[in-house]
């Protein structure tokens, strides 16, 4: 029996165990709810996850209320699949270029050890969400997919593949509003030789949800993966994305944007591989924390010796300390075997400068405002990227979120 | 209109805070544009600061007011809603704030503090089109952000784009000269001239002479040690020219 493969369970790993023992798992899910176990929740004692505590902050499985989302306004022709925390809605029609295969048990997780979060999200397929989504891009698809995962109750978990076949295209906006106690999200993405995905993601929860979304992507040949995330955490909210090159000139952008008030919690972490030549990793985070609010970037490049020769990769993360009280912890990390590379990564974390505050000030621009401006622009940055049907819509929701702050 | 009376404020904090204006009385009537020229660490720059309120500049004693309206009881924002405008010496970048949203945001913000409606948006952009014109500032510039990238030139260029745009009540132009070639210079004095008016004063801050060949002056004072020691028409600024400051100090101590 999987479940005494937990050792010591808090309450709400019991309850999982639970879970996952009333359901009929198959093989690859038996294995990931144990490559799960191993661990168990993370918690602070595990390096890569020492500032964003799963375990304690999940003690128990318990149902939220959830709160009111973010309405954002899609495109006439977006495809809009809908998660409610139990299962999938699919429109009938689809267009073409776009197969969607329910699966009940799914593949191994090759990743399962490394993500214990996404794994369990593998081994609940069944669970909740009774089928594992499989969607297959044989085309430039035109229209925007829309992912929107909302409600749930007390856990929700999903499992979404994305097979890209050779030099097709998708744009996929993906929308998680919370409503679950405890949620993880797991996307995996396979891009074939020459394929693209251009993929913009909106994170909101409430102050009583963990929440953890969790990607994986392999880039074939002069595949093209552009990801612009914003989140706005929620007790706790792991974005997590291990990406790895494996075709000559792949090319990838992880752009990511968070706002953290006070009593939330949001943590981008990210591992890229390049395994195999000439890839090149573009990738910028930009955060702004208020007074009790927490932000936390881990970012690793690892470079290979000889299949990661010609990489170029530079990693920027810039943070905002809105208010005293505001914390941010990060860590860039590279990690270099290949000797013919152009590497390079940032840090910086500080407040907005008093000199263009003034400035603004002078032009009659009261100083809430000017703060709120300075932010917006500053955060604006990484979702340059964003899909162009959503964009000013997150920058819109980035100005609600500063002129809700106290500033000043 | 501006009226400075026995104006003394400090300058810095703790133990390093310094007083920098010292007794300093100065009256600007509507429709005239005086000039403060002083040597170095005059407290040429400490006045402008002052009167807009920068944090840091505090005013000890004495008063400075608008058309009777108490500068130092205001806000930085709530004195540029009444209308003080200064062109710094140093324009500061707004990264990822273009110019004319920025130009539009603060419009509309000082109107707001007055009670007024907001400009529209055909007539920001018709303005904004002309005033670029005659500034030489193209529509390319206009759509960067403030100042990120600008020559030195172009920063200053772009105040007096602000200023026109923004038709202040009173202007202090800090400096305005340093930085511009002869033709730039020519440009912006331009600019200025063309918002004298019967209903607005100016303050015009300045090392040398060569801007006041371009921006004639009503009066022109002679600022030192936190006060102004000498006022006089514009053949004083000559005078400056000529014997220095050290010359005119001299005569005056």
């Amino acid at each position: 029996m999987t479940t005494t493969a937990l050792k010591n369970p808090s309450e709400a790993e019991r309850q999982l165990a639970e879970l996952f023992s009333r359901h009929t798992p198959e093989a690859a899910q038996k294995a990931a709810f144990e490559a799960f176990a191993r661990t168990g929740l993370p918690h602070r004692r595990m390096e890569q996850w020492k500032w964003t505590d799963v375990r304690q902050a999940v003690s128990e499985l318990a149902p939220v209320k959830a709160e009111a989302d973010t309405s954002i306004e899609l495109p006439s022709n977006a495809v809009k699949l809908s998660f409610d925390g139990s299962g999938w809605t699919i429109p009938d029609e689809l267009p073409a270029g776009i197969n969607i295969f329910l699966k009940s048990g799914g593949h191994d997780f090759a990743q399962a050890d490394a993500l214990p979060v996404g794994a369990l999200a593998a081994s609940m397929t069944g669970y909740s969400s009774k089928d594992m989504l499989m969607i297959e891009v044989s085309a430039k698809v035109d229209r925007p997919l829309v992912l929107a995962y909302q409600g749930g109750g007390d856990a929700a978990f999903s499992r979404v593949v994305f097979v890209v076949r050779e030099n097709c295209h998708v744009d996929i906006f993906e929308h998680y509003s919370g409503g679950a106690g405890f949620s993880s999200f797991l996307t995996e993405f396979g891009l074939a030789e020459g394929a693209s995905v251009k993929r913009t993601l909106l994170q909101e929860a409430s102050q009583q949800e963990v929440t953890a979304i969790t990607t994986t992507a392999h880039l074939d040949t002069k595949a093209v993966f552009t990801q612009s995330a914003l989140s706005f955490g929620g007790k706790l909210c792991r974005i997590e994305t291990h990406l790895e090159h494996k075709g000559e000139g792949a090319e990838a952008t992880l752009n990511g944007a968070y706002l953290a008030a006070s009593g939330y919690h949001t943590d981008f972490t990210t591992h890229v591989t390049h395994g195999a030549e000439s890839c090149v990793t573009s990738q910028l985070t930009k955060g702004a924390v208020a007074d009790g609010g927490r932000g936390v970037f881990q970012g690793k490049f690892l470079v290979p010796r000889t299949v990661g020769q010609f990489t170029d990769a530079e990693m920027q993360h810039q943070a905002l300390l809105l208010e005293n009280g505001a914390e941010i912890f990060a860590k860039p990390e590279l990690e270099i075997y290949a000797d013919d590379v152009e590497c390079e990564h940032g840090n910086t974390s500080g407040q907005l400068d008093e000199d263009a505050l003034f400035y603004m000030q002078q032009r009659g621009i009261p100083k809430p405002e000017a703060r709120a401006l300075l932010t917006e622009a500053f955060i604006a940055e990484a979702l340059e990227e964003a899909h162009d049907d959503v964009r000013a819509q997150l920058v819109d929701a980035t100005r609600r979120f500063l002129r809700n702050q106290r500033g000043g | 209109m501006l009226k400075l009376d026995n104006l003394t404020a400090d300058v810095g904090e703790g133990d390093g805070r310094k007083t920098i204006l010292n007794g300093l009385s100065l009256e600007v009537p509507a429709g005239e544009v005086h000039a403060i020229m002083g040597p170095n660490g005059a407290g040429k720059s400490t006045l402008s600061y002052v009167l807009t309120g920068r944090e840091g500049y505090e005013a000890t004693s004495g008063t400075a007011t608008l058309n009777g309206e108490d500068l130092l009881e205001m806000e930085p924002d709530e004195r540029a809603a009444a209308g003080i405008f200064l062109s710094f010496q140093y324009p500061v970048e707004i990264p990822g704030v273009p110019v004319m949203t920025f130009v539009r945001a603060a419009i509309n913000a000082q109107r707001k503090t007055r009670g007024e409606e907001e400009i529209s948006a055909p007539d920001f952009i018709k303005k904004a089109r002309e005033i670029g014109q005659k500034l030489n500032i193209d529509a390319e510039m206009l759509k960067r952000p403030v100042n990120v990238g600008f020559s030195g030139g172009e920063k200053k260029r772009l105040e007096i784009f602000q200023m026109m745009m923004m038709e202040p009540r009173f202007a202090i132009l800090d400096e305005t000269d340093s930085g511009l070639d002869i033709d730039a210079l020519k440009t912006v004095a331009d600019g200025v001239n063309a918002l004298r008016s019967e209903d607005r004063g100016m303050l015009v801050i300045t090392h040398y002479q060569r801007l006041l060949d371009h921006i004639q002056p009503d009066r022109v004072h002679v600022l030192a040690k936190g006060r102004i020691v000498k006022s006089g028409g514009p053949e004083l600024a000559l005078q400056l020219e000529k014997e220095g400051y050290d010359g005119i100090l001299g005569e005056v101590a």
